[in-house]
């Protein structure tokens, strides 16, 4: 069993990951304590913290399980998630249009959050199975549902950016998994060339949503806004941030959203352009590392679990970055340690309990 | 986990030897290196190189962005007059974002609104919780405002922080309750409506009618403006604006004169009339009495006057032409006519001695005229409408035969109109034990079937695709209302040439029988009669149906029909009139049909002299 922690795994916690993860939770609680959000006011940074003390209940747990069991375990995890994105379908709460919340008692939950771990376990496990080598064309046959179903359900809530993420995480997954890149890059084409008759079968009012997904300035009222307001809020940090007091943009609330899924735009005007940088390089510490964990163990499920992990902390990264500095269009994710919200913190934290399981049992 | 110790691309590494999965995971962080230095290029751009005029932009950021609605699409009569319009109208809205964030001066600004204009607070207070502090839509409180009340607003304008009185197209209708049923009346989207993602809150949305049908297309693309404002709200500068693009032109079947002739006629009557094109299945007009006030449920309708409609006995907003359903009384003679003529088990020549009564085992039915009609032939019976005639008739035919042809004609099936909720009505379908006799089918059901009672139910729309049937020798049009739906830049998108959903193959000789017949009852002393213009041939058949349910009406329980079409010789127009508990067919119904009638012939007949 390995239940509990003993003290050789312990030496090979990895301290550097912890250590960037530390800082960007500082930066974030920082930050949101600037904020003066919502009717209530204040109080946010320190509810950010505490869902940050539960996320490290939840790293220590995830960590001292070995990832093997997890693994294992992974059909039932996936099973179970899908029954509670249905149920979430069924009965969530809603919230601005969006059904994403499940009650559990005073705190809401946002299943979809959950379910992206048990679906990198899951395409771990399929991966990993005798059937599934070679990884071949069978196998992404075999996948593919695995991430359709669920960004169906998902898609529906509607969350389209966490539906979305699942599809670069299971194209991260099989390559590493020693997919041709040739089978990959023939169903890039033949998802290319489904697109005309595609649009040509969709009806007007879903064009003129794809098409102001595409290019969000097309709906001056909607979308575009917050993209004009980001980047004005970016751009007005200059160099070295306009500081706390500063930051009119986004204390004088121009900004929406401006606590989950924007907050880098008001980090960004608050710290400037030094700022970004060291937030930058805190993920890119993080993620490096998350890679390199990967790329240094030789046990092929660690090697699997740990990039999977990495691959969809990495996505979230840069599609938000992406999106609040106006290089991809809006899709709603939440920048992981940044974005106040209680299950993406506690999720994130997750994602890098099962990285430190990997490392620590890397050299068994 | 045995089964992952020896994975071929996975396992079976060799220290020391190359292992191609961590080229391929090295491979990957370089490419998500090298999108985070992307990403620090973009901030250089936007924070260092652009940054200057970021920092300017955000020192005056005082946005507010104006939606432009969209005006919808106009709903054309087949001459090309407008059944529905748009005017400008005036709504107050309320810009969440400009409001103040204090609770109490909030409420403080909204409290004196709702004094100025006589709103409720409580629904000032409902709108403002329903979006986010942070929005900078605004949100449509009440709409249709009067210039008094405009100005009043107007007037207050600087203790009114985050109000605004906006410009937006409204529908405007000929008349109050013009073809109410049929057009359907425009609301706001609906909690259930937004929550279907098509709509965004305040959108103005087709609840009902062709309105709601045509939805996707009346619907215009709306537009908006983005400007600057100074502290007191005015524009400084237009940033951006887009155009909107008003919704489609829809090109109806429905004659506006027609229509507007038929409501007329039906003014003051509970009812249904249907005016069809036998010839290709237009519906020129659709006509359900009592209608309701399509203007006032396009604005802010008040809860009481709301609930005045929902609980109105009379049920306005019931499409009486296709989601109501009567028994057809003695227009369903035709059925068992047409049905005991092409099976031969009833011929022109049968005669019956009508004294009134009609007895059957115990049972007595009796004849809608009391003492009897005397001796009867078919086409007397037809045209004197006489019920002992087709008790026996009924009798003769067999109820298979009459729920087969009934079947045949359309009734029981929808019409397929493309309006919602049309109900399909009922044709008791006889079953057959092993013997070939309908069991537990009593022939007294037979008796009553025969003259369009018991358990047969039609709406007024099947009865006017049946007359057509007749009119037209034996197809079953797919009753159509929209001929083509046009945009401005793209021409026509979207066009019906008319569908055939049924034929009714009869003999000739049938088809003249029954035509003459029905020729008979408007022009040969028939019960007709009162339908009867003078150098206009119209055929047609009277109906009164009993109803189950007792009524203190001082006209009594019985729905009035009747259904005609003219000319005999090259029908051109069916008409089918219904009013409920009305009393008898020829009496109540008929003159209605006449009106219509004269409208639609007369006034062209006139329109041909002047030409001549």
């Amino acid at each position: 069993m390995t239940f509990g922690i003993d003290r050789r795994l312990l030496q090979n916690v990895d301290w550097p990951l912890l250590g960037a993860t530390v800082s960007l939770v500082t930066l974030s609680a920082t930050t949101l304590a600037t904020l003066n959000v919502g009717r209530a006011g204040g109080g946010i940074a320190l509810r950010q913290i505490a869902w940050f003390g539960l996320g490290i209940v939840a790293l220590t747990i995830v960590a001292s399980i070995d990832y093997r069991r997890l693994v294992r375990a992974a059909p039932m995890l996936y099973l179970a998630g899908l029954g509670v994105l249905v149920t979430v379908f069924a009965l969530g709460r809603t919230v601005s249009g969006a059904r994403r919340w499940l009650m559990v008692g005073p705190l809401s939950v946002q299943p979809s959050e959950l379910f992206k771990l048990c679906f990198v376990l899951m395409v771990v496990w399929l991966l990993s199975t005798r059937w599934a080598q070679p990884v071949n064309k069978t196998v992404l046959v075999v996948a593919a549902p695995l991430a359709i179903v669920p960004a169906a359900l998902i898609v529906k809530q509607p969350d389209l950016g966490t539906a979305l993420l699942l599809f670069p995480v299971l194209i991260a997954l099989l390559i590493a998994a020693g997919m041709r890149l040739r089978i990959l890059g023939g169903l890039v084409l033949a998802g290319l060339a489904a697109a005309p008759p595609v649009w040509l079968a969709l009806k007007d009012y879903q064009r003129d949503r794809i098409l102001v997904f595409l290019d969000p300035f097309r709906d001056p009222l909607g979308r575009a806004y917050n993209v004009i307001q980001a980047k004005i809020a970016i751009g007005s940090g200059q160099l070295l941030g306009k500081g706390v007091a500063g930051a009119t943009q986004s204390r004088l609330s121009f900004l929406p959203e401006r606590h989950t899924d924007f907050i880098f735009a008001v980090f960004a005007e608050t710290w400037g352009f030094v700022g970004c940088l060291v937030l930058l390089t805190c993920y890119a510490l993080l993620l490096l590392r998350g890679f390199d964990i990967a790329a240094s163990t030789r046990e092929p499920v660690g090697r699997l679990v740990a990039l999977g992990v990495t691959a969809l902390v990495a996505t979230q990264v840069l599609v938000n970055v992406g999106m609040v500095t106006g290089l991809i269009p809006v899709v709603g994710i939440p920048l992981p340690f940044m974005s106040y919200g209680g299950s993406s913190m506690v999720v994130s934290m997750m994602a890098l309990g099962l990285l430190l399981s990997v490392r620590m049992r890397q050299f068994q | 986990m045995s089964a992952v110790g020896r994975l071929g691309y996975l396992g079976g590494r060799m220290p020391g030897r190359p292992d191609p999965g961590r080229r391929r995971i090295v491979a990957m962080a370089g490419l998500v290196t090298t999108a985070l230095l992307v990403v620090v290029c973009q901030l250089w751009y936007l924070q260092v190189l652009e940054g200057g005029r970021f920092q300017e932009a955000s020192e005056k950021n005082r946005i507010r962005v104006r939606p432009i609605a969209a005006p919808r699409g106009i709903l054309f009569d087949r001459n090309g007059l407008p059944l529905v319009d748009n005017r400008p109208a005036f709504t107050l809205s309320l810009i969440p974002r400009e409001l103040d964030r204090d609770p109490v001066q909030r409420d403080v600004t909204l409290g004196r609104l709702a004094s100025l204009l006589q709103i409720p607070f409580a629904e000032l207070q409902d709108a403002v919780a329903r979006v986010s502090p942070d929005s900078i839509l605004p949100v449509r409180v009440r709409r249709g405002l009067s210039i008094d009340e405009v100005a009043r607003v107007e007037e207050w304008k600087l203790e009114l922080p985050g109000v605004i009185v906006e410009v937006e197209p409204q529908r405007a209708y000929p008349t109050s309750r013009f073809a109410a049923h049929l057009l359907g009346y425009v609301r706001e989207a609906s909690d259930d409506q937004l929550k279907q993602g098509r709509y965004r809150r305040g959108d103005m949305v087709g609840q009902t009618g062709l309105e709601r049908l045509l939805d996707e297309f009346l619907r215009g693309k709306d537009g908006g403006e983005r400007i600057e404002v100074d502290a007191m709200g005015r524009q400084i500068r237009l940033i951006q604006s887009t155009e909107p693009h008003p919704g489609a032109q829809v090109v109806t079947t429905i004659d506006r004169r027609v229509q507007e002739a038929a409501e007329r006629a039906m003014e003051g009557k509970a009812g249904a009339v249907v005016v069809m094109d036998p010839r290709n299945g237009d519906v020129l007009a659709m006509v359900s009495t009592p209608a309701f006030e399509i203007d006032r449920f396009t604005g802010s309708i008040d809860r009481n006057a709301w609930l005045r409609v929902m609980q109105d006995p009379n049920h306005p907003l019931l499409n009486r032409t296709i989601q109501s359903q009567y028994p057809p009384g003695s227009v369903f003679k035709m059925v068992v006519t047409a049905a005991g003529l092409q099976e031969g088990t009833l011929v022109p020549s049968d005669r019956v001695n009508c004294t009134g009564e009609f007895h059957l085992g115990n049972w007595t039915f009796k004849d809608w005229k009391k003492e009897g009609h005397g001796s009867v032939d078919l086409m007397r019976g037809i045209r004197d409408s006489c019920d002992i005639f087709f008790y026996n008739a009924g009798l003769k035919v067999g109820a298979p035969a009459i729920a087969k042809y009934a079947t045949a004609f359309g009734f029981s099936t929808l019409t397929g109109i493309e309006l919602g909720g049309e109900k399909p009505g009922l044709i008791p379908q006889p079953r057959f034990s092993r013997r070939g006799r309908p069991a537990s089918w009593h022939a007294g059901e037979t008796v009553n079937m025969s003259i369009g009672q018991g358990a047969v139910l039609v709406t007024p729309m099947q009865v006017a695709r049946f007359m057509s049937a007749i009119a037209n020798g034996g197809v079953l049009w797919k009753p159509r209302l929209v001929q083509r739906i046009e945009r401005p830049e793209k021409g026509v998108v979207w066009g019906d040439a008319g569908s055939v959903n049924g034929h009714v193959e009869l003999s000739p000789m049938v088809w003249a029988f029954l035509r003459q017949a029905l020729w008979a009852v408007v022009n040969d002393g028939g019960t007709g009669a009162a339908a009867r213009i003078a150098g206009l041939d119209i055929a047609g058949k009277t109906g009164t149906a009993q109803t189950i349910a007792n009524s203190k009406s001082s006209k009594g329980q019985d729905h009035a029909w009747f259904a005609a079409f003219a000319p005999v010789k090259d029908p051109e127009v069916v008409v089918v009139v219904l009013v409920e508990r009305g009393g008898h067919g020829g009496e109540a119904a008929a003159p209605i049909a006449r009106q219509i009638f004269n409208t639609i012939f007369l006034e062209k007949v006139a329109a041909v002299e002047i030409r001549g």
